[in-house]
């Protein structure tokens, strides 16, 4: 038998008035969180393949559907798309893509308490993704490429952003880690990038050395970059007569994220624990169900370096300038501890929310059972941020051969333990008395199609 | 009182969320005769400014030569001395990335202005570097000098002079402050004769970890 006590009606309905509200604002954060309850990896999947398969057209469709459908992952589909477009030979379109998404991640750059907020209801997919640092460098180092597979124009340009990028993260290595700034470890590639071309200009042999110098420092144990060293210290760009071809190889399937249950390290849950006692009266449980966090994932490869002949002569194989798995790795695990302890503190403050919401009303019945199931469903709606640029080789080699001007028959194979292990491809080059020609290839594995671009200018 | 927590924190989110925003990246046009920004780790105009205006200053008063001494054109006036600005070189600690074109275009504009000399087009320098792909500082040797006039001769532009411009530096440091002396030396090589004349001029510029690093080691009362 049910009691209606008319002396408590106006209660009840205040009750139930903020019963609904919560509901609606449950429901909206289920719903919120069900449309990012995929991850950036499993929609990224499929065109990831296409690319591998050579099919560039249906693989750029793909990503364009993509961008248009998910905001979130416009910025790193949009750097996978620049990708496409330079080894489709668009390299125009690639640098208009990689210039907005350069000033879209120094924009986003700047921290957004908003996002950090309904993160903390959500997941961390909603936060504006501002590039992990080997990323924002690489950006620059696709830009340069893009544009002397043009007219090389800005590519001058390109190399000093590179430099200055350096400097800035430099700077927060050392505001945020508390070490020297001299630890940071900056990518070598880009100081290449800079000597090559100040090289290139028959005069500023100094400037080259200084960037050489640097990259030789980086990587001691590269051969190729002490000849370099040494030419620009006492030599010249090329012999009268002569070009020279540089050739950059993306070897390999580079790193991506994908999303793990694991659970949170003891330094995690120190941090969540700040995090959780600066928003309200909390405290850590004692112990914490495992959590969804991103992992990163490096494809395995047979593809160690590219091997280049020049009109069927054997000139040698291309040598590595930009570990980037190495580089993405290290990355992650730097930040590891951080986003398991967004996660775990997330975790707290939705079960503190619910708890909450569930005493201020009737404590027993379907009501209790409903907040239940709804927190279960929020809980469970969460994804992990495993947005990255998701088209990057492995490793970017480079090698550089001076040749005699005129037109000359190229021939890259992929090469395992210096042994051809896969198709070989031909490109005819134009090298130009005094100039350097560049040639863009990518062999992600011995079965993958391989793709070829020369800038021959 | 669940309820008050629950509402507390909601609202310390909801706060936080609104305090802080992304802001927006904004320019201006700096007025002529505004003072230039010094730069906190490295140099920049506020050193490079005066370092080129005092150095070629320098250079054109030594340089002015009478009448008596030039050569006379064929319309019957004096010819000016033909120069060929070969490059700045940076011997300094830090990379001055896109200044070291500036610098060139600062200097061998201000001797073009000065009428006393005529410059060779960097263009043309650098055309005749690439025909006989000599480095510039390879030049001095007899043959690669006598090799490298010649192409530009052909070009219609023959040499008197190679002007070379040296970019160096000296660091004292002390605790967590440092001094950098920087010095702009440019250097006059006759190629007929050989003979040459030196130039240079300074600024020095102090780098602090705080704004009270100025003070505290640049005090007139301290010393």
């Amino acid at each position: 038998m049910i009691r209606c006590d008319p002396s408590r009606t106006s209660v009840t309905q205040y009750r139930a008035a903020i019963l609904l509200a919560i509901g609606y604002l449950l429901a909206g954060l289920v719903s919120v969180s069900q449309s990012g309850c995929s991850t950036h990896a499993k929609r990224i999947a499929q065109p990831r393949n296409l690319f591998y398969d050579g099919q560039l057209q249906a693989c750029r469709e793909s990503l364009e559907k993509l961008s248009k459908t998910n905001r979130h992952d416009r910025d790193v589909v949009n750097l996978d798309l620049a990708v496409v477009d330079l080894l489709s030979g668009q390299a125009k379109q690639a640098e208009t893509r990689l210039k907005d998404v350069r000033d879209r991640f120094d924009h986003l750059e700047q921290d957004s308490f908003a996002e950090k907020t309904v993160s903390m209801w959500t997941d961390d997919q909603v936060r504006s993704y501002s590039g992990e640092d080997y990323e924002k460098i690489l950006l620059r180092v696709f830009l340069s490429l893009s544009n002397l597979m043009q007219d090389g124009m800005d590519a001058e340009s390109y190399t000093l952003q590179i430099q200055d990028k350096h400097e800035q993260l430099a700077d927060q290595f050392e505001s945020s880690s508390g070490k020297k700034k001299d630890e940071y470890t900056p990518l070598p590639l880009g100081f290449y990038m800079r000597g090559m071309l100040r090289e290139a200009t028959h005069h500023d042999y100094d400037d080259a050395s200084r960037n050489y110098a640097i990259a030789s420092k980086l990587l001691p144990n590269s051969e190729p970059l002490q000849w370099d060293l040494a030419r620009v210290q006492s030599g010249v760009h090329s012999q009268p007569g002569h070009g020279v071809v540089y050739v950059f190889a993306m070897v390999g399937r580079g790193p991506y994220k994908v999303e793990v249950a694991e659970h949170p390290t003891s330094a995690a849950l120190l941090i969540a624990d700040q995090i959780i006692s600066a928003v309200g009266p909390y405290k850590l449980p004692p112990t914490i169900a495992p959590i969804k966090i991103p992992d990163i994932v490096v494809p395995p490869t047979d593809v160690d370096a590219v091997g280049v002949q020049i009109n069927a002569q054997r000139i040698g194989p291309t040598s590595s300038l930009a570990n980037i798995e190495q580089l993405a790795v290290s990355t992650f695990q730097a930040n590891r501890n951080s986003i398991m302890a967004r996660a775990v503190a997330r975790r707290v403050i939705k079960k503190a929310t619910i708890v909450a919401a569930k005493g201020s009303m009737d404590k027993g019945g379907l009501t209790a059972i409903g907040m239940d199931l709804a927190g279960i469903a929020w809980e469970a709606s969460e994804a992990a941020d495993t947005r990255c640029w998701g088209l990057l080789p492995r490793d970017i080699q480079v090698l550089r051969v001076e040749v005699p001007t005129g037109d000359h028959q190229l021939q890259l194979s992929p090469l395992s333990g210096n042994r051809p292990i896969g198709p070989s491809q031909q490109t005819s080059v134009r090298v130009v008395d005094g100039q350097n020609t560049y040639v863009i290839c990518w062999f992600p594995d011995a079965r993958s199609v391989s793709q070829i671009m020369c800038s021959n200018r | 009182m669940h309820r008050r927590e629950w509402l507390t924190c909601f609202s310390m989110l909801t706060a936080v969320g609104f305090a802080g925003c992304r802001g927006y990246q904004y320019g201006h046009v700096i007025k002529p005769g505004a003072e230039n920004l010094v730069g906190s780790h490295e140099a920049g105009a506020e050193v490079f400014d005066p370092l080129v205006d005092e150095a070629v200053a320098k250079f054109l008063a030594r340089q002015q030569v009478s009448p008596e001494d030039c050569k006379i054109g064929p319309d019957g006036f004096p010819a000016k001395k033909t120069i060929c600005f070969i490059g700045i070189e940076n011997k300094s600690a830090e990379d001055i990335g896109d200044y070291k074109d500036k610098l060139y275009n600062q200097i061998d504009s201000k001797i073009l202005e000065s009428q006393s000399f005529t410059p060779i087009s960097r263009r043309m320098v650098d055309a005749a570097l690439h025909e006989t792909r000599m480095r510039p500082d390879a030049l001095m040797l007899p043959d690669n000098m006598q090799l490298f006039t010649a192409v530009l001769q052909r070009s219609g532009a023959p040499v008197d002079y190679f002007l070379y411009a040296t970019l160096t530096s000296g660091t004292t440091k002390r605790n967590s402050s440092t001094q950098r002396d920087y010095e702009l030396t440019l250097e006059l090589t006759n190629v007929h004769t050989g003979a040459y004349d030196k130039l240079s001029s300074e600024v020095r510029k102090g780098y602090h970890k705080s704004a009270m690093g100025k003070i505290w080691n640049y005090n007139p009362l301290k010393r």
